[in-house]
């Protein structure tokens, strides 16, 4: 029998511009704070797995391990991977396989250090050859939207729908940011602004309708079954890791429309897990744009191929902040996904499992989601690395 | 984050757009691949190496870029998107070139579906001191300013007692300025003298239906390579896969020659005498002249020639197999005048004004042509055409007259009120031109020029099968001259350009 995962704390720390802080000092604060939770001393933990996307280019840091030793003064085993899934996954593995019962697992990024080269960095990570050929990072979902509009013939009203669709993405999880006091942006916007700034840039996607570039850390302490309930912490179980690699040039891949990876690491995680699509009511998904957000509810099996955007704009905006599909409440991005809450690559997965972990125990506060009059049993987190290159889909549950 | 080792692979297979397919299930890869990933290890060694340099694809899905990456932050605005190849068997990321994009509305749905052609040129913007990186990522729209054509070789079937011309191709680009009574071509900001002698190039090939692989020797002449140390032919020779390829080797000659403008014009008897020699093994070689003509601003030191200056070149392929024109004589002459020159580090040549006509240009000319007429035995009556080296308007007219040539004898050669003073494909230009338009007997004096100071005199004669070759090239100098999708661009925009990535 395999050990049980289970997530005993999580701590985050605010996203956003740190101007003055190195990157160290964002790990430490939400390591702090994930220990202070389960009330966990250093000298617990095994080992440490760790993600950043690129310090090593942005902060000139290689060997991050080496300054994550210094800080907790730790000596034991310690992995970085490019996402906070991976490093997720890799610890599970750890603690299913019994060489480990207690780890930290964290994620931070410190993007805006490199401001001014970010864009390039960013292109020629996800995929050099558009980079040579002049390609942006926001071409790339300009691309993907022209090509599901085409695949799926919309045109006309219908296509002002959509857009409609696109912008109820972003005031809806802007609206959710303004609840989280973590997120980088905590305040509402306007369907004015929206498309005001779709106008602005002379494009189907506009400044609000992608993620910002953020700093921050986020980090959770995993331990085995056995532990957890020593501890006698609010446990969050994993159900399932999986994750599934596509072609890393967009351009060259069979399908324009959608994320396949994704397609591929959804049915596995609901092989693992046993559960069932609308088990899960709560998603974190990887919005580094409102179109991601979109082909994600159908590549994650929630809608059918070309109708999300019917499904966001029958049941945008309402009070719940939820998508209605078939009569059917789906709770996405509460803590305002990646567009109002930041996304600092190595972290966010981290940020999303947070979330989850806050919703799962009931302790949301006023984003608490409610699924028949409780919590949500079941939360999924979609990460993408890259432009959907990597698909990582992580289920929790709170038995 | 580039190196010398990952500019060298990336422009291997980018300049070129090598890609593979896979002998078992036809998937295509762009990218050299040594198996097919469908079918796995079984296709281990049956991978064909393809390119699609020569291709037309196909732009499946665009969209506006204005806020680029630093690197392409010259180019502003620009299209972007996928072009495909065989029916959508590969497709690659590609950025529309060729586009001066003003604020407003683009209407992207009526490009996506037009056919494309795959364009060389710079890639990106770099510091001064590093490698220039190049790349055919660029494409332009196949049915406006530069059309697809195909490159057929087709296998030479009559010998020649005397070397001559076996094909040839002139390029400039889209955009002019009209200014002073005359139109001059100007770069588009990817563009230089290096993607210009590529061009070039290739169009002679296609011209000359020559397997690239027959070319044992390529020069290069410019005087505005963007390296001091690192030479044109070296690259075109890589991109247009000239000698027999042996892996990232290709088994030909290329040297970079200079003498101001008549760099390549010098070396079409070294051309003519290298094919002849049996012993070099070598049955052609091709002679490219190409500059983005360089001049200081207007106003300032040397800027008198900003008014001159234009931005194209011609490639020459020459041989002893199915020649259009013979070269019957050569006639050269060189004295040591410092007419115009640059010195090296400076990015402006420098000229010695009134000093530049009489005692440079004209005495020059006027030597080698008269002389080589002399040599031959022949007066100004007895040739078609006469090419003079087009510096301005005004010179190649006066010498033409002094010399005893008519208007129509040397009027149709004078291309640099079209396309600008070309520099070292100056004359190269005008020959084009006339080849163009000779007939089969028409003999032609050309009278090149190179400052510092020299000329060049040779007497061609066209055979009948300038005529046979005439309709593989649908670009060709009266073409480019008259394109209805020329550009005109205003002073500031042309300074600019010229001024690249």
């Amino acid at each position: 029998m395999q050990n049980r995962p289970v997530i005993v704390a999580v701590g985050r720390t605010k996203f956003g511009e740190h101007y003055g802080k190195e990157p160290e000092k964002l790990i430490e604060e939400a390591w702090l704070a994930a220990s202070n939770e389960c009330n966990l001393e250093r000298k617990n933990l095994e080992a440490c797995y760790m993600s950043d996307c690129f310090l090593p280019i942005t902060n000139k840091l290689g060997l991050e391990e080496g300054f994550l030793s210094e800080l907790t003064e730790l000596h034991v085993p310690m992995e970085v991977t490019r996402s906070f899934s991976a490093a997720l996954k890799t610890a599970c593995h750890a603690i299913q396989a019994g060489v480990y019962s207690t780890v930290l697992v964290g994620g931070i990024e410190k993007m805006t250090d490199r401001w001014d080269k970010i864009r390039d960095d960013l292109m020629l990570l996800e995929d050099p050859w558009s980079y040579y050929a002049g390609g942006t990072t926001e071409a790339n979902h300009e691309l993907m939207l022209r090509a599901y509009i085409k695949k799926y013939g919309i045109n006309n009203e219908n296509l002002d729908k959509l857009y409609n669709a696109l912008a109820q993405v972003t005031i809806k999880n802007h609206a959710n940011g303004a609840k989280n006091p973590y997120a980088q942006f905590q305040r509402k916007i306007s369907l004015e602004s929206v498309l005001g700034s779709r106008k602005a840039a002379n494009k189907a996607l506009g400044l609000f309708d992608y993620a910002p570039v953020s700093d921050g850390a986020a980090a959770l302490i995993l331990t085995s079954e056995e532990v957890a309930k020593k501890m006698g912490a609010s446990p969050v179980y994993v159900y399932s890791c999986n994750s599934a690699t596509d072609y890393l040039d967009y351009s060259a891949r069979d399908e324009l429309s959608h994320f396949i990876a994704t397609e591929f690491a959804m049915k596995k995680a609901l092989q693992t897990s046993k559960l069932a699509p609308w088990d899960i009511k709560l998603w974190e998904i990887n919005d580094q744009s409102t179109m991601m957000e979109m082909v994600s509810l159908e590549d994650l099996g929630y809608c059918p191929a070309g109708t999300a955007w019917k499904s966001i704009a029958e049941s945008c905006p309402n009070a719940k902040g939820c998508y209605v599909v078939d009569g059917k409440e789906l709770y996405v991005n509460m803590d305002g996904g990646l567009k109002a809450d930041g996304n600092p690559l190595g972290a966010t997965g981290g940020a999303q499992i947070y979330e989850i972990y806050r919703q799962l125990t009931g302790k949301a506060d006023q984003r608490q989601v409610n699924v028949d009059g409780a919590a949500p049993k079941y939360g999924g987190v979609l990460e993408f690395e890259g432009f959907g290159t990597k698909a990582y889909v992580n289920i929790f549950g709170r038995e | 984050l580039s190196s010398e080792p990952i500019e060298r692979r990336v422009s291997f297979l980018g300049d070129r757009l090598r890609a593979s397919r896979c002998q078992i299930c036809g998937k295509e890869y762009f990218e050299i691949r040594d198996y097919c990933g469908k079918c796995g290890r079984k296709s281990y060694g049956k991978m064909d190496n393809i390119d699609l340099f020569y291709e037309k694809g196909k732009l499946e899905l665009c969209t506006l870029i204005d806020e680029p990456t630093n690197k392409f932050s010259k180019l502003e605005r620009f299209v972007y998107g996928m072009v495909s190849f065989h029916d959508g068997k590969v497709r690659v990321p590609a950025r529309i070139t060729d586009q001066l994009l003003n604020k407003g509305d683009i209407d992207l749905a009526s490009l996506e579906g037009r056919e494309v052609t795959p364009r060389f040129r710079r890639r990106y913007s770099v510091g001064k001191s590093e490698v220039v990186p190049t790349i055919s990522l660029a494409f332009t729209l196949a049915d406006e300013y530069y059309p697809h054509q195909e490159y057929k070789v087709i296998q030479p079937t009559k010998d020649y007692d005397l070397p001559g011309i076996v094909g040839y191709g002139v390029y400039s680009s889209r955009f002019r300025i009209k200014d002073g009574g005359i139109e001059r071509a100007v770069p588009f900001i990817d563009e230089d003298s290096v993607t210009a002698a590529v061009e070039a190039g290739k169009l002679a090939l296609i011209h000359s239906g020559l397997d690239s692989s027959w070319v044992g020797k390529v020069y290069a002449g410019s005087e505005s390579n963007p390296y001091a140390v690192k030479p044109i032919a070296a690259k075109v020779a890589q991109v247009l896969q000239l000698g027999e390829q042996d892996g990232d080797l290709q088994g030909v000659d290329a040297v970079d020659t200079e003498f101001a403008c008549k760099a390549a014009s010098s070396m079409f008897k070294d051309a003519c005498a290298l094919v002849s020699y049996p012993r070099s093994g070598i049955d052609y070689a091709m002679v490219i002249g190409a500059d983005n003509s360089q001049a200081a601003p207007r106003g300032c030191p040397g800027g008198e020639l900003d008014a001159f200056v234009g931005y194209g070149g011609a490639a020459y392929l020459f041989g002893k197999k199915d020649v259009i024109a013979e070269v019957e004589g050569w006639y050269s002459c060189t004295s040591d005048t410092p007419d115009f020159w640059r010195r090296d580090g400076e990015p402006y040549p420098m000229h010695g004004g009134r000093f530049t006509g009489d005692p440079a240009y004209h005495k020059h000319v006027r030597k080698a042509a008269s002389k080589l007429m002399e040599k031959c035995n022949m007066k100004a009556s007895d040739f078609a055409y006469f090419v003079p080296h087009q510096p301005n308007p005004s010179f190649p007219v006066r010498i033409a007259k002094d010399l005893g040539f008519k208007d129509e004898q040397f009027m149709p050669a004078i291309q640099m009120t079209k396309f600008g003073n070309t520099y070292s494909g100056a004359s190269l230009v005008g020959l084009g031109a006339i080849l163009d338009i000779a007939k089969p007997d028409d003999r032609i004096l050309v009278a090149s020029y190179g400052s510092g100071a020299g000329s060049d005199a040779y007497v061609l004669r066209a055979t009948s099968q300038i005529l046979d070759k005439r309709s593989r090239q649908k670009v060709n100098v009266k073409f480019l001259a008259e394109n209805p999708f020329i550009e005109y661009v205003d002073y500031a925009t042309y300074r600019r350009l010229k001024q690249g990535m």
